[in-house]
């Protein structure tokens, strides 16, 4: 089942009719030809498929919806030049043109590229990365169905590159060096694409790589800066960045002040804290920056038993200090020996057991040090008992 | 008690950063009043307080990022240098290590970045950019869990 595209669409349509099938059987054996070219080299083919001009114009009549006559054969070599995939970076090397991909997305993508393959220590992000950027531009393309304008500069690239044969058989000349590069299958070998009209030698493809990297990371840099929308460039952005991170470094100092002078009998309730200060307050003053995705997807618990599981594990955890044995003695004592068995169990399904749990207790044991108050921890006590009881019935 | 309808996870970096900060500030108990005057005392106390938001925060995420890693272990390297002073009396000279990035990016801003964000001396522009984005993030949650709590206590 080696057979050229061309020959398969021919078997098809029966000699001479190209227009007589239909898309979606063109795609289906284009599809199939793709998983074909795969196993065999891609070189010897190339000139078949690059002469093939009716591919292309199927792939544009699947977005605009309209029979155009044809640059459609450019489509069709850079269809065949893709180079990477976001699906199969394990096999990117041998895969040297033959991508598996969609119809759609082998339609609009890149168009009027050489791909180039090197390697590199972050192999795995730089692949990663050109993939994202390859599927956004998929993916965009694939979207803006009536964008035709789209279609026409990429038909212009395409047209740039490949209307004179001269430019074909070049580029299946690097194409064909590129194949012999990749005979070389090492599983770190990036797939970078030179630009029409820019270098395509190795150092200035990883600058252009390292740029583009940098550029995404600025752009992500400038939804998370607030009010960063209006300056532009790099210069700028880093100058609002640093501006942003010194004035958070110096809210922390000054909080921490604030902090220091407050009364150091700091009267901990923590259920109180957690439950009415933290959480509420910052969701309300939180914008959407690290702790959005947090909050809108919250583990929803039992919230009542839950503060209280807090309380009381606080309370319970450590056994050692005199000052719990001493809250323990106010419970009633066959109530206290399932309690800790409660507190083991709902622990563990609540967070791993961290010492600073066992200080957390420490806290409450400072506070009844300070106020010799029962009534304090009285209340998560109450809850736990009751909740215990609920454990110990289930 | 607690309101219900009030979701708490507690797995988020918000709540393990909370609940560790917490804890920090109620184990620096109420010291002997030295000798040396109030402000004295409120400095070390905002310093030691400031120390714990950082060191809490940074535990919280983990030793997952660079910047985490690096500040964690400033710390620990400071708090054993600390230790070390004041049972030897050993001096120590400060060495200072520089490290020379690649000059392409620009200078000043991005050496200003690399000294805000920790651990930024030793990375690439790039890496350094992914890590100043997840330290301000990290670094606005701390912002508002001191702030919340700091309200919290001057009422």
């Amino acid at each position: 089942m080696n057979r050229a595209l061309p020959e398969m669409l021919h078997c098809l349509s029966g000699p001479g009719n190209g227009t007589d099938i239909t898309v979606l059987e063109r795609q289906r054996t284009r599809v199939k030809w793709q998983h074909q070219e795969q196993q065999n080299y891609f070189v010897g083919n190339f000139q078949d498929l690059v002469g093939d001009g009716r591919c292309g114009s199927v792939l544009r009549h699947v977005v605009t919806h309209s029979v155009k006559p044809d640059p459609g054969f450019e489509m069709n070599s850079t269809i065949t030049r893709t180079s990477s995939c976001p699906h199969t970076e394990a096999q990117v090397a041998p895969e040297a043109k033959g991508k598996v991909s969609e119809p759609a997305e082998k339609m609009s993508s890149t168009v009027g590229r050489e791909s180039y393959k090197k390697r590199k220590a972050d192999k795995v992000q730089n692949t990663k990365v050109v993939a994202e950027d390859d599927a956004k531009d998929k993916r965009s393309k694939v979207c803006a169905e009536e964008g035709e304008s789209k279609i026409t500069t990429e038909q212009t690239r395409t047209k740039n590159t490949t209307t004179h044969p001269n430019n074909r058989e070049t580029s299946a000349d690097t194409s064909r060096e590129n194949s012999k590069a990749s005979e070389v299958q090492k599983p770190d070998y990036i797939h970078v694409r030179a630009r029409r009209g820019q270098a395509t030698d190795s150092h200035s493809l990883a600058e252009r790589v390292r740029r583009e990297k940098i550029s995404e990371r600025m752009k992500y840099l400038q939804d998370l800066v607030p009010g960063c929308n209006k300056v532009t460039g790099k210069a700028g952005m880093l100058d609002e960045i640093i501006n942003y991170v010194q004035s958070l470094q110096r809210q922390v100092e000054f909080l921490s002040m604030k902090l220091a002078t407050v009364n150091p009998r700091l009267d901990f309730n923590i259920e109180d804290l957690f439950a009415k200060e933290i959480f509420p307050a910052c969701s309300a003053n939180f914008p959407t920056i690290g702790s959005s995705s947090e909050m809108t997807n919250p583990a929803y618990l039992q919230i009542n038993p839950a503060q209280q599981m807090v309380a009381c594990c606080g309370l319970e955890m450590g056994v050692n200090t005199p000052d719990l044995m001493a809250l323990r003695r106010t419970i009633s004592a066959p109530v206290s020996l399932p309690e800790t068995y409660f507190d083991a169990s709902c622990f563990t399904q609540l967070q791993p057991p961290s010492t600073w749990d066992a200080d957390l207790q420490n806290l409450f044991n400072l506070d009844s040090n300070q106020g010799r108050s029962i009534s304090f921890p009285s209340q998560p006590f109450t809850g736990s008992i009751e909740a215990s009881n609920l454990k110990m019935e289930t | 008690m607690t309101p219900k309808g009030v979701s708490l996870n507690p797995n988020s970096r918000k709540t393990k950063f909370a609940r560790r900060f917490i804890f920090a500030l109620s184990r620096m108990r109420n010291p002997i009043p030295v000798s040396s005057s109030i402000e004295e005392e409120v400095r070390t106390r905002s310093h030691k307080i400031k120390i714990a938001a950082y060191l809490s925060m940074a535990r919280a995420v983990g030793s997952r990022r660079a910047w985490s890693r690096a500040l964690l272990f400033k710390l620990r390297t400071r708090a054993r240098r600390h230790n070390m002073i004041i049972r030897r009396r050993s001096f120590r000279l400060k060495k200072k290590r520089i490290i020379k990035n690649d000059p392409q990016g620009e200078p000043s801003q991005t050496k200003k970045l690399r000294q805000l964000v920790p651990g930024g001396k030793t990375m690439d522009m790039c890496s350094l950019l992914e890590e100043t984005a997840h330290y301000m993030t990290c670094l606005a949650t701390q912002v508002k869990v001191m702030q919340t709590i700091a309200d919290h206590f001057a009422k």
